[in-house]
């Protein structure tokens, strides 16, 4: 996985029009990386042949 | 006999109710005496946002008249209750723990608040949260809450100030919002009851949302029995939010007594004796299983292999809700949210399609691994939480790694969003404290619409257990 630095941070926010301030690209920068390492072992699951399932409660 | 003032504070919703409709206390009393114990000891708990006295004694007197002059009365007559200040409250400010909106006032009630009043129940105030139900909030606007337990430790969140009120006594029951464990955490860390009522069985008409799919009011309370009756109280279809089930709700009161013989329980093995639960909760959670065998359930050791990634799951998913939602505000005012929100909302507003869209299927995996098991089980039981009450301090350290974060935020959560990814019941029961003084806290989860099966294994744990009846140690804070 491609780690993400502050200035890909930075700058996608700022294509998005996202009011990232210096002070918060920092920790939005761990916080994504963080995310996005948590969620890497998904891609080794057999998703592909799973629908999302439609969220209703369960009727009688 | 009638119990003394402190006592009376302490009793719960079911209790408190018999005694108002037996005329042995009179609401006015009841609504005097947490409006005082409010007074005495919020200025440090900070469980309250708002506190109405006047509509309250107000209300109360009325609920007087109506025993006393025998009218038929709902099942909550007279019992002063709480909200969390994400459900809206009829000419009542409801900021849902933000400067955003400390201004706002709604024209009409939540329908769950509605439904309480209409039970009987009379509304104390509003209770703190943090900011928009998210977690993470670093400086509370309306004051930082504290665990009645030890003050300097974290009372849980989202729904901080419904497990303070009542772990504290400062009202007789609360109504909290469980989008990702909201109701569970600070029922865990406050040590009282909390139930995640299955998706779709309580009304979302009213409540400020987060993730469309997993918000779902529920009661925290102080024993089993209370939580039955509120759930009772709150449930079933509500035309003015049409995702609600039309099946009938049941008297959960009716089968609380029912014991557990013959129920087969699983425990969950990941959640219980995984590397980030600690070994006081865990102990406590093996022996809660060994105290519902003792019972007549059968506890076996049952594996989910998705729950540890559920923390990350959800956020990708619930985050990105969530930051759907608030895009207006974050581009508008984002100065006005807590640090610790807008950093949250912002991750969130740059989490890929991808990395979206593979959560949404695990989610859906996650789900089918939960109901497999719970075909082979009439219910779960794993730890509600991996340790109990950290330091406030702890959450408010600036995040400075990547590694702080998973340890922050995605384990922790791995242990109450399977119970919300799957829409199924969760209920977080007292099972002891730590050496150090802080609860404990088991979580059972139940097939959808079955918290008739929760609530009574609970109830039956409950009584062989004196958790529910101890006191924190914070009489005289101020």
């Amino acid at each position: 996985m491609t780690e993400l630095t502050p200035e890909h941070v930075a700058a996608t926010a700022a294509a998005l029009g996202l009011p990232v301030t210096p002070d918060d690209i920092a920790e939005v920068t761990h916080r994504l990386n963080a995310l996005l390492e948590a969620l890497a072992p998904l891609a080794e699951l057999p998703l592909h042949t799973i629908e999302p399932f439609p969220v209703l409660p369960d009727e009688p | 006999m009638t119990p003394d003032r402190d006592d009376l504070a302490f009793l719960g919703a079911a209790r408190l109710a018999e005694l108002v409709r037996a005329r042995k206390v009179s609401p006015v009393e009841l609504v005097q005496m947490y409006l005082a114990r409010i007074e005495t000891l919020d200025g440090r708990l900070r469980a309250y946002i708002t506190v109405l006295p006047e509509a309250a004694l107000e209300a109360a007197r009325r609920a007087e008249a109506a025993v006393m002059r025998g009218e038929t009365l709902g099942a909550l007559h007279g019992v002063p209750y709480a909200v969390k200040d994400q459900f809206d409250t009829a000419g009542v400010r409801t900021t849902c723990g933000s400067r955003i909106l400390e201004a706002h006032v709604p024209a009409g009630s939540a329908t769950a608040v509605r439904r309480l009043d209409a039970a009987g129940g009379i509304l104390l105030g509003k209770l703190n949260l943090t900011e928009f139900a998210l977690g993470g909030t670093q400086r509370f606007p309306f004051g930082q809450p504290r665990n009645p337990w030890n003050l300097d430790h974290d009372p849980g969140g989202s729904s901080s100030g419904s497990g303070i009120a009542v772990a504290a006594a400062l009202c007789a029951a609360a109504l909290g919002e469980d989008t990702g464990g909201s109701v569970r955490s600070p029922a865990s860390w406050c040590g009282v009851v909390g139930l995640r009522p299955t998706w779709g069985r309580v009304s979302r008409q009213g409540s400020f949302p987060l993730s469309w799919s997993m918000d779902a009011a529920g009661p925290l309370t102080r024993t089993v029995e209370d939580a039955a009756l509120l759930l009772r109280a709150i449930a079933g279809h509500d035309p003015e939010d049409p995702l609600t089930s039309r099946r009938p709700v049941p008297d959960y009161s009716t089968t609380l007594r029912d014991g557990v013989k013959g129920v087969r329980v699983g425990l969950i093995r990941e959640l219980t004796f995984g590397p980030s639960t600690d070994a006081e909760m865990r102990d406590a959670v093996v022996e809660t299983g060994r105290r519902l065998e003792g019972l007549g359930a059968t506890v076996e050791e049952t594996s989910l292999p998705l729950v540890p990634l559920a923390g990350a799951i959800f956020m990708a998913l619930a985050d990105s809700d969530g930051a759907g939602l608030h895009q207006r505000w974050l581009r508008s005012r984002p100065a006005d949210y807590d640090q610790g929100t807008r950093r949250r909302l912002l991750t969130a507003s740059l989490i890929p399609a991808a990395a979206y869209h593979q959560a949404a299927r695990a989610r859906a995996l996650l789900r089918a691994q939960l109901r497999a098991a719970l075909d082979r089980h009439d219910m779960l039981l794993c730890p509600t939480a991996h340790q109990a009450a950290p330091l406030i301090a702890a959450g408010q350290a600036p995040i400075t790694s990547r590694e702080q974060v998973a340890g922050r935020f995605f384990a922790r959560r791995s242990y109450v969003t399977p119970a919300a990814l799957a829409g199924v019941p969760a209920l977080a029961l007292p099972c002891g404290f730590t050496r150090a003084g802080l609860p404990l806290s088991a979580q059972l989860l139940g097939r959808p619409f079955e918290e008739a099966t929760i609530l009574r294994a609970a109830h039956a744990y409950e009584q062989q257990v004196d958790w529910s009846t101890r006191r924190p140690p914070m009489e005289g804070s101020r």
